[in-house]
């Protein structure tokens, strides 16, 4: 005799199963099966180790802002992504500093160590900074849209010409360049 | 022998050094054409550097006066690669060498765009030297237009600078508001006058009942006190009654007014504001901004020539009464003013947090009400809730902070003062009791009632600077909309007689933000009448054409021209008026069918509307609604299916009759059956018109007699379509790929059918 209960779960409709097949094949880098070679600043050729060759990649972060070694995207000349490197903390550390110096090259933002003066006029906040790479102002004209706090430390800029500044810890700062920024923060 | 000194264009003046340098790298006989000094060095660090290129050479100088130098005829390619922080100048040798060549910040960006063209043209040696420089021209004077203070744009290269004019912006600002309502606020100000000296009759009152009626029994001379304090004080609340009133209606127009005006400008404000603004900071300062601005005019123009005016007058009558408790009151009064100081040092950047965290609550709701069908799908109320909460809770958090300080702040103010008043009993009261002759018991009572009068204006102008505080903040906020470049000759340029339609696109290149370029080098010309497909994938930057066309950005590298007329100098209102636009998500606003057809022609008849909507195949489904065209909408048109509101949307272009036509996307979202429809309506309204349209399904366009493939910014293949097929380039493939997947469609609907 079958069950009443049993009865109704048999009968009960299932939705069709979602095709699993990818809508593109997309490689992961998860450690040890690919090897790097730069190639220019900002590019690298990757030999898997399965015997694929893919010349002429561009790293790039996925996350720029959120996450700086997590999901490492690797885009040909078209820019079409190739492969993923899933963290860069699981490279083998050859292969890792390959990768690093080109996200350096291409992420170069300039370090802002030091907050030497402000000026506001003509609608216009000047910051003078002291960067790790030389001094240089930054104009900014919207505060509410030109300054960014993530994380509650790094404080990103973004200058009226499109250049992006960081400093990637405000607990870092002297007091006097604090007091400069603590303002539109 | 001496030295000629030779022409060529730069981006900023040279010294005498600089220029000895950029000499002594040429090599002899070359012909200097342009120097560009950037301000990063290969290693990116900050240094002036060059690029200087001659008739025959290009040559990277650095800080050290270091030099490398390329021919022309060894280049193959070169281009700009934009990094994340900065740019490179990148050259590809013919024997496939590439070469960073030079580094720059994106300020110049677009400079060194124009030098890559020039390098490819001059590599390409199909032109002369000055052909190949219009583009390095023409940037430069861009560069020009722009105000080198503030950075904002002029009206022409060179120009000065409105906004930098005004120095007294704020001053003036409030000015052009508060002057409409002078003669109202100048009578408001006499009765604040007439107020306060009645406020002053009181204490003399309360002096004459103690020194005088109590003691002597003169229950007449009582009476008479009273009265005459009961007139006092029907005339001091009456008048106020008055004031107020005026007041309040004078402040509300004040405030009327300038949302008014920060709405106006907000409709003619470039879209490169709103893509870098949101629409809740907007609203913010549209509703909360203004009204702040409004109390503080309202607290200068009044309270403060009030407060003064008390001030001076209680301070005559106190010393008239006793100069040294006069000088004795006075003591806490530095203490007021330097806490007052530091007071405002400390409470402004909490404003301008409180205003952020509460700009970005404002944001969340503007972005999440309108989306509630998508959060509801999702059952995602829970989390959004959360995100709302979240936001929420900074703003409590930042405003606790200030409220530490700005609670804190008028109750030690306070605490000060009535130590002040404690010193006058303490000194007045020992006084009266040794000494009565020196001063007496209703002097000091009166004296005391003059004190606690003397603080209140100490009192205000101490707090008075929080509001000023909060006021500057607010201002701020105002003038950056107010102050904002609108959009470019809005009612003013040339009005041509006709509009053909005949578009050109003559080297254009255009980028939202310098980091990334969205068109390159954009050159193609259509003729009246033609109808022209634009296609390509999703970014290739196809609505960034018709963005540029629509005129919503203006700061592209060279130029569009309309009938022969570049489109910047025609008169923007005129421009706008001969294009009809329809979009694939056609925006509807809460009002009837007939207001929504009839938006950008307000004056139409019925009948007209009845045939516009007739044209776009519209009127059959409007009128088979219970409303029919009274139907009012909901916000963003809901109540009618997509297929609806483009027909809806279609019929608003019928209307406008305009000479030229954009479509994108217009049959994207919608039914094979509803596309049939809304196809029709397309092909009655194009005819005889120059019409853009972008489609994904290339079905949308079989009345195209060109098409132009767009492919990252650039234009790829262009022609007949029987031409484009013929060539089985990129477009072949796409009309490849798209007759596949209809067939495929086709055959599981059918399967579905069976």
């Amino acid at each position: 005799m079958t069950d009443k209960t049993d009865l109704v779960l048999d009968t009960v409709p299932t939705a069709p199963p979602i095709e699993e097949k990818p809508a593109r094949e997309r490689i992961y880098i998860d450690g040890d099966e690919a090897h790097f070679e730069r190639v220019d600043l900002t590019n690298v050729d990757l030999m898997m180790f399965d015997g694929r060759r893919f010349p002429h990649l561009e790293p790039r972060r996925l996350f720029p802002r959120t996450g700086l070694e997590r999901y490492i995207t690797l885009l040909d000349d078209d820019g079409e992504e190739v492969a993923v490197i899933r963290n860069l903390a699981n490279l083998p550390k050859a292969e890792r500093e390959i990768i690093d110096d080109c996200l350096n090259e291409y992420y170069h933002v300039p370090h802002i160590t030091k907050i030497t003066g402000r000026l506001e006029k003509f609608g216009v906040i000047k910051f003078f900074v002291e960067t790790d790479r030389g001094d240089c102002t930054i104009e900014l004209r919207n505060i509410v849209h030109q300054i960014k706090l993530t994380y509650g430390m790094r404080v990103m800029f973004l200058d009226n010409d499109d250049n992006r500044y960081e400093i990637p810890d405000i607990r870092k700062l002297d007091r006097k360049s604090m007091s400069y920024l603590n303002d539109y923060l | 022998m001496e030295e000629v000194k030779q022409d060529y264009l730069k981006n900023r003046e040279l010294d005498e050094g600089e220029e000895l340098l950029l000499q002594s790298a040429v090599e002899d006989g070359e012909r200097l054409v342009f120097v560009l000094s950037t301000d990063l060095n290969k290693k990116s660090r900050y240094a002036v550097n060059y690029l200087a290129a001659t008739d025959a050479a290009l040559y990277a100088v650095d800080e050290e006066g270091k030099w490398d130098r390329i021919a022309y005829d060894s280049i193959e390619k070169c281009y700009v690669k934009r990094n994340y922080g900065n740019a490179l100048y990148v050259i590809r040798k013919k024997d496939g060498e590439s070469v960073n060549f030079s580094r720059f910040s994106y300020k110049s960006a677009s400079l060194f765009d124009a030098a890559a063209q020039f390098t490819e043209r001059m590599a390409g040696g199909e032109v002369g030297i000055h052909e190949a420089s219009v583009a390095v021209e023409a940037a430069l004077e861009r560069q020009r237009s722009y105000c080198p203070k503030c950075g904002r744009a002029l009206s022409h290269a060179g120009a000065e600078c409105i906004y930098c004019q005004s120095k007294h912006k704020l001053v003036k600002k409030v000015a052009k508001y508060i002057l409409p309502h002078k003669y109202v606020l100048l009578i408001c100000l006499v009765l604040s006058g007439l107020t306060t000296a009645t406020a002053m009759l009181p204490p003399y009152m309360t002096k004459t009942l103690v020194d005088d009626v109590l003691p002597n029994k003169k229950i007449e001379m009582l009476g008479t006190v009273v009265i005459v304090l009961l007139l006092a004080y029907v005339i001091q609340y009456g008048i106020g009654m008055v004031r107020s009133y005026l007041l309040r209606v004078c402040g509300d127009k004040i405030v009327r007014d300038l949302r008014s005006d920060v709405y106006r400008q907000a409709q003619y404000l470039p879209m490169r504001f709103y893509d870098k603004t949101s629409t809740g900071s907007v609203i913010n300062r549209i509703s909360g901004d203004t009204s702040t601005i409004q109390s503080f005019m309202l607290r200068v123009t009044q309270e403060v020539v009030v407060q003064v005016f008390t001030l001076i007058g209680i301070i005559v009558i106190m010393m008239s009464m006793n100069w040294q408790l006069t000088l004795l009151s006075l003591i806490p009064v530095p203490f007021v003013v330097m806490g007052s100081r530091i007071f405002g040092k400390k409470i402004r950047p909490y404003y301008r947090k409180i205003w952020r965290r509460w700009s970005a609550v404002t944001s969340i709701l503007t972005d999440s009400l309108p989306g509630i069908r998508i959060i509801k799908s999702f059952t995602n109320e829970k989390s959004a809730t959360e995100n709302f909460d979240s936001y929420n809770d900074e703003w409590l958090k930042t405003d606790i902070r200030s409220a530490r300080i700005t609670i804190a702040f008028p109750q030690i103010v306070s605490f000060v003062i009535t130590m002040g008043s404690l010193l006058i009993w303490a000194v007045g009261g020992r006084l009266v009791i040794e000494n009565p002759d020196f001063i007496t018991a209703g002097d000091l009572v009166a004296f005391i009632s003059y004190t606690s009068m003397f603080y209140g204006p100490v009192n205000f102008f101490a707090n008075f600077n929080d509001s000023y505080q909060s006021t500057l903040a607010a201002a701020e906020r105002i003038l950056d909309i107010i102050d904002a470049e609108p959009e470019n000759n809005a009612g003013e340029g040339r009005v041509l007689d006709h509009m053909d339609g005949k578009i050109e696109f003559q080297n254009v290149s255009f980028s939202f933000d310098r980091s990334k370029k969205a068109l390159s080098n954009v050159t193609f010309t259509i003729e009246p009448g033609d109808v022209v497909g634009i296609v390509g994938t999703t970014g290739s930057g196809k609505s960034t054409l018709i963005n540029l066309l629509m005129r919503f950005y203006d700061g592209y590298d060279g130029k569009i021209l309309m009938d022969g007329v570049d489109i910047r100098e025609i008169d923007m209102e005129y421009y706008r008026s001969q294009i009809g636009y329809v979009q694939q998500e056609p925006m509807m606003f809460h009002d009837t069918i007939f207001s929504n057809i009839s938006y950008g022609t307000p004056e139409a008849s019925v009948e007209e509307v009845m045939h516009a909507a007739d044209v776009a195949n519209a009127h059959q489904f409007v009128a088979r609604m219970p409303d029919a065209y009274d139907t009012v909408l909901g916000e963003r048109g809901t109540g009618l299916s997509g297929g609806e509101r483009q027909r809806l949307s279609i019929a608003r272009a019928v209307l406008k009759n305009p000479s030229v036509l954009f479509f994108d996307e217009a049959t994207a979202s919608v039914d094979s059956e509803t596309e049939n429809l809304i196809q029709t309506a397309i092909e009655r309204l194009i005819s005889g018109r120059t019409t853009i349209m972008i489609a994904h399904r290339l079905s949308t366009l079989r009345r195209a007699n060109k098409i132009i493939v767009v492919d990252k910014g650039e234009i790829l293949e262009m022609g007949t379509p029987e031409e484009l097929l013929a060539k089985k380039g990129k477009y072949w493939r796409l009309v490849e790929i798209q007759t596949m997947s209809d067939k495929v469609a086709a055959s599981k609907a059918e399967e579905r059918f069976e």
